[in-house]
């Protein structure tokens, strides 16, 4: 029997070759195959950071930095300068101290106002100052309230949907839907007032409702409507947004706070039933059994046992949405015509100046409006890469 | 809320559940008496949760009434049944430490924070558990969690008790334990208590009587003395008892029964084209082959300790005898087995049912 | 909504109880009602009514008038007009003439899709039958808009252009995105370091993410500019062709979107059963055995789930192309909803409404078939 040293598996006598292609243990790579890999990975940072630090260094060049060919690195190609930042937060002279201060007070106060009463109108502001300032406030007051509707009634349905058996019948949705379509032709060709037809339709549906009990056999379940909810998101906001514009200006709720507000929840509905459902589908039924069975009722036991035990689903989920109307674009810029301008329409208005672009404003923006992102999803990174995707990737 | 006080009686009347084409429980009867202690046995998919889960509120009966005192409870709510339940896995909220747990079913009928409190230390004391109050359910063992449950479920002095399968989660010794612990406290607090279970030990050492179902179906309600002594029936003649009762298939004429050749003496006589014998390893004693009723050779021998199980293989038949744990045969030695004729059972094969 | 709670009513209401109680328990009892009524409303109320509402719009002309909205009935012509009217070239393209070329490989392609549909007339219902109808019907009608457009030579408009998006940007997107996260699961260092940095950009506004590439791609001030020059391309201008612009909004999707795949096919690689991989390396076979035939069957129905979802959002792109190019050169760049927001600016609303519409048919059918023949059946085939 030869040494068992010199037998040519052992880790400490392979070929070279075998030493660099070959993985030294299960669970290992091959250094090879290990370089490669930080090879590729490192290249795509660069391909994902690159721009944004392209932003963020224009956001401290000055017309001539940008405009004179392209330089990388502050201090030795170009003198960085703080110019396009102090330009968005004092080029409006009105925009003083105070001004900034009572903008901040209207955050809070259009909160407060929107928790009393979400009908009075939130923007008391004056468009023409601060616009940076306002249109930040905006976008804060709009993304909170939406995502909190959005995540609060999406969860609602999602876990009614997990635990209670419904059957809506098939014909009273078919009678309903005939109904709606009775009332648009009713408004806009026989020009009868659009409360007048909707009360009339309502009243007819109730009454078609008991007429017809029992007439109808075909029910759906729950499947069905969860499958409802979620297809909502395939349909493209460009299809419901004119006709939206229209229904905001009959009832004057045009370029108000409350309308995205109720746009962007809608719009995001989808999805946090969708992650939702299955969050609330995974947890132990007999913890809701023993609640029950303990006295307490179904809305107790949604927000006392169900919600808390889905905390990190509802952490992802939640961000994910927050993210989503922070950066919505087209409803935005349908129906925030000036009052309640978001970021995103005054980064995109600022695409309109008769010198060209002013590349080291826009970039100042962008970076604000990046850096609450940013700093929200370090901050969960850990429970979207948990929470979402254990949920939501079953298949 | 309606009080049934602690010691409500339990009825329950032609209960029939079905899910889908498939019937769960047929014909169920059953009457609990106040404060007694009525375990339900069976197998899984005998049906025994789902009676539970019926008295409980959880599932609604396709047919029939359930009482709990003199009320009709078969359409309320659970929470109006005055009942609380221990599950297999405790159901503990994982977000809540011991006490929010115990204190919750107080919690949610809107009681005061002060007597919430001594509620709580009182129940907790009752299992034990005071110095564990602030923690929460993960920082707690398999037994400690037990304890929790079981506090939560006496908290509120509830009319009747229902467990389902609650030791089943523990481990062996600890089983032990906990029923001794079980038994105490139902018997100091005098709670109706129904306790579902698939483990014989359990029920026939805590029951004051054993329901043993089958398939859907009540098959014997008896005292643990006689549901082992006096069983209905076959099945719960090879249900209950470690080792199971050994089964010896032949025909019955008179009053002897035939097998393998054999006639072996019955107390009982009738007539059975088709009938089986019953005998508890226990009460057959080993001897030499020429004085047994049977005799045959030996197929093993094992010693479990305080005696030996030896098995002997009689025609196509095999018996297991207790036997001193002196016991020295070796396999293949033949050897006779004396079955008394007062311990004999005989049953009618097609229907199952005993032979008296 | 009927709903049917697990119980009936309760039996005895409790004597002494306080109007706050009497009300939980009426809202216990209807809580089927409360818990999915104020979610239905609100998609009724903003996205049923309005999508039927918007029905009134494509079938209209309507103009603005001091008293509002007025509707008058044109029937279909908002719908005819982007096929065989005046905006032909500009949703279709140009599909004359047409080549020899595009008419043999329309032949081939209706051949196949009239096979494939004669074939599964057996294997389904009357309902799956409509459906794969509508499908057949659609794939035909695209491959000869494809055919008489690109394949005879003549150029793409923006139901083609929609599509590139989708199609090529999905597909460069699913190939990149599952590679890295296939690089992460890999047992390297620093990958969480990755992780973090990879997630970033889907954090992004897309306007923003327009702008960073619009100046990043710049070809005269952009920091690629001395790498052009090396190359000899000083007098290249990617906006300038409609192809190389329209890759370029690929380009710029993908490295938003591409996150979004990542971070799902990581979670899938993640979920692939330990067991199996390590069975399969101590029965020595080697890593991309492992990954045929372990890795990729496991996260299949995983994978093709995120495609549709990425599918689904693809078909809605407007930023990039309006914040780049601003739909150019001509309307090379626009996408369908670009193109309806356009014509909407022009106050034309029936025909906005007319192309939004048409939009919502191709993506429901092109959403719908992909979700019936392709991830119904990996789900089917990874439950059985």
């Amino acid at each position: 029997m030869k040494d068992a040293s010199s037998f040519r598996f052992r880790l400490a006598n392979r070929t070279l070759m075998q030493r660099l292609f070959e993985a030294p243990a299960v669970g290992k790579m091959s250094p090879v195959s290990k370089l490669l890999a930080h090879t590729l990975l490192l290249i795509w940072s660069l391909f994902v950071l690159f721009p944004i630090y392209w932003v963020i260094i224009t956001s401290f060049k000055d017309a001539a930095a940008v405009n004179q060919g392209p330089f990388y690195l502050p201090f030795i190609d170009f003198q960085p300068t703080l110019d396009a930042w102090r330009i968005q937060f004092t080029e409006d002279p009105n925009c003083n101290f105070g001004a900034i201060a009572r903008q901040l007070g209207l955050l809070v106060y259009n909160s407060f106002v929107f928790v009393v009463s979400p009908v009075v109108s939130l923007a008391p502001m004056e468009p023409q100052i601060c616009k940076i300032y306002l249109a930040f406030t905006n976008s804060v007051v709009i993304s909170i309230f939406s995502t909190g509707l959005c995540v609060v009634v999406g969860s609602m349905a999602a876990y009614a949907l997990a635990r209670i058996q419904y059957a809506p019948r098939f014909g009273n949705i078919l009678i309903f839907v005939l109904l709606l379509v009775g009332v648009i032709f009713a408004t806009i060709y026989a020009g009868a007032p659009w409360w007048a037809a909707t009360a009339v339709a309502l009243a007819f549906f109730f009454l078609l409702l008991r007429a017809l009990r029992g007439v109808f056999k075909t029910s759906l379940k729950n499947g069905d409507i969860l499958f409802w909810i979620i297809s909502q998101r395939i349909l493209p906001p460009i299809v419901v947004v004119i006709p939206i514009y229209v229904m905001f200006q009959a009832v004057g709720l045009l370029d108000t706070h409350l309308a995205l507000i109720l746009l962007y929840a809608v719009a995001n509905m989808p999805i946090v039933v969708w992650l939702m459902h299955d969050f609330f589908a995974n947890l132990p039924i007999e913890l809701e059994e023993s609640a029950q069975l303990d006295g307490a009722t179904r809305p107790r036991i949604f927000w006392e046992i169900v919600m808390p035990l889905t905390r990190p689903g509802l952490a992802a989920t939640t961000l994910l949405i927050l993210v989503l109307s922070w950066n919505e674009y087209l409803f935005a810029v349908f129906l925030a015509t000036v009052k309640v301008q978001t970021m995103p329409i005054m980064i995109a208005a600022k695409n309109t100046g008769e010198k060209g672009i002013f590349w080291w404003e826009m970039c100042a923006l962008i970076v604000v409006m990046i850096i609450p992102v940013i700093l929200m999803s370090i901050l969960l990174t850990r429970f979207i890469s948990k929470g979402v995707l254990s949920g939501a990737v079953k298949g | 809320m309606k009080e049934f006080g602690n010691q409500a009686s339990v009825r329950f009347e032609n209960i029939e559940k079905s899910f889908g084409d498939v019937k769960v429980l047929r014909d169920f009867d059953l009457v609990v008496e106040p404060g007694e202690f009525i375990v339900l046995l069976g197998a899984s998919g005998s049906g025994k949760t789902t009676a539970l889960r019926i008295l409980s509120g959880l599932e609604t009966p396709s047919g029939g009434q359930v009482y709990i005192g003199d009320e009709n409870v078969t359409d309320i709510l659970p929470k109006y049944r005055n009942i609380s339940m221990v599950f297999q896995s405790y159901a503990l909220y994982p977000h809540k430490t011991v006490a929010e747990n115990i204190g919750f079913p107080l919690k949610v009928r809107g009681m005061g924070k002060e007597d919430m409190d001594a509620a709580i230390h009182d129940a907790a004391s009752q299992v034990q558990i005071e110095n564990l109050l602030d923690r929460y359910p993960r920082a707690l063992s398999g037994g400690q969690r037990q304890r929790v449950a079981l506090a939560r479920a006496i908290i509120r002095s509830p009319s009747v008790f229902l467990m389902d399968e609650p030791l089943s989660n523990l481990d062996a010794k600890l089983r032990g334990h906990m029923r001794a612990q079980l038994k105490h406290m139902q018997k100091s607090m005098g709670i109706t208590t129904i306790y579902v279970t698939h483990d014989q030990i359990e029920a026939m050492t805590l029951a004051q009587r054993v329901a043993i179902l089958e398939k859907g179906v009540l098959q014997q309600l008896a005292t643990p003395a006689e549901i082992y002594n006096d069983p209905a029936n076959l099945f719960v003649a090879q249900f209950i008892g470690s080792p199971p009762m050994n089964v010896v298939h032949g025909s019955l004429d008179g009053s002897r029964f035939l097998t393998n050749g054999v006639h072996v003496q019955t107390a009982v006589s009738g007539h059975a084209e088709k009938a089986v014998m019953g005998i508890r390893p226990e009460d057959c004693r080993i001897t030499s082959p020429s004085e047994g009723t049977l005799s045959g050779k030996i197929f093993t021998n094992e010693l479990i300790g305080d005696h030996a199980l030896v098995t002997v293989a009689w025609g196509e038949d095999q018996i297991a005898v207790k036997a001193p744990k002196e016991f020295a045969g070796e396999m293949g030695d033949d050897i006779g087995v004396i079955i008394p004729t007062e311990h004999l059972f005989v049953f009618d094969e097609t229907s199952g049912q005993r032979i008296r | 909504m009927a709903s049917l709670d697990d119980m009936r009513q309760p039996g005895f209401p409790p004597a002494g109880t306080t109007r706050r109680e009497r009300f939980a328990e009426w809202v216990d009892r209807h809580s089927g009602t409360f818990f999915i009524a104020p979610c239905v409303t609100l998609i009724l109320i903003f996205a049923i009514f309005p999508t039927i509402y918007s029905i009134f719009f494509a079938v209209s002309r309507v103009r603005f008038t001091p008293d509002g909205l007025k509707f008058r009935y044109v029937g279909f012509r908002n719908f005819s007009k982007q096929f065989f009217g005046s905006s032909e070239v500009h949703f279709l393209g140009r599909t004359d003439p047409v080549s020899l070329f595009g008419y043999a490989v329309f032949a081939i392609v209706t051949v196949a899709v009239v096979v494939w549909l004669w074939r599964s007339r057996k294997i389904t219902t009357w309902v799956g039958m409509l459906g794969r109808t509508i499908s057949a019907a659609m794939a035909i009608f695209l491959s000869w808009i494809l055919c008489a457009s690109l394949l005879s030579g003549n150029s793409i408009g923006t139901l083609y252009t929609t599509l590139f998006y989708v199609f090529v940007g999905c597909a460069l997107q699913f190939a990149i995105g599952t590679g890295l996260a296939f690089l992460c699961s890999q047992p390297i260092s620093g990958k969480n370091f990755f992780r973090v940095i990879f997630f970033i950009p889907l954090m992004i506004t897309p306007l923003g993410v327009g702008y960073a590439m619009r100046m990043v791609a710049d070809v005269t001030k952009g920091p690629i500019e001395p790498i052009l020059g090396f190359m000899g391309l000083q007098d290249w201008i990617w906006s300038a062709d409609a192809w190389s612009a329209r890759f370029m909004m690929v380009v710029s999707d993908s490295w938003q979107w591409i996150p979004f795949i990542f971070i799902c096919m990581l979670a899938a690689f993640e979920n692939v059963s330990r067991d199996h991989v390590e069975a399969a390396q101590v029965d020595g076979a080697s890593s991309p055995q492992i990954f045929k035939e372990i890795t990729w069957p496991q996260i299949l129905p995983v994978a093709v789930t995120v495609l549709l979802i990425r599918m689904i959002e693809a078909f809605k792109i407007v930023d990039l192309p309006n914040i780049m190019t601003g739909g150019g050169p001509g309307s090379a760049t626009e996408s369908m909803t670009l193109h309806s927001m356009y014509i909407w600016r022009a106050n034309d609303l029936g025909s906005s409404a007319a192309i939004a519409y048409l939009l919502l048919i191709l993506t429901v059918v092109v959403c719908a078939s992909f979700f019936n023949y392709v991830v119904l059946g990996q789900i089917k085939k990874a439950r059985a």
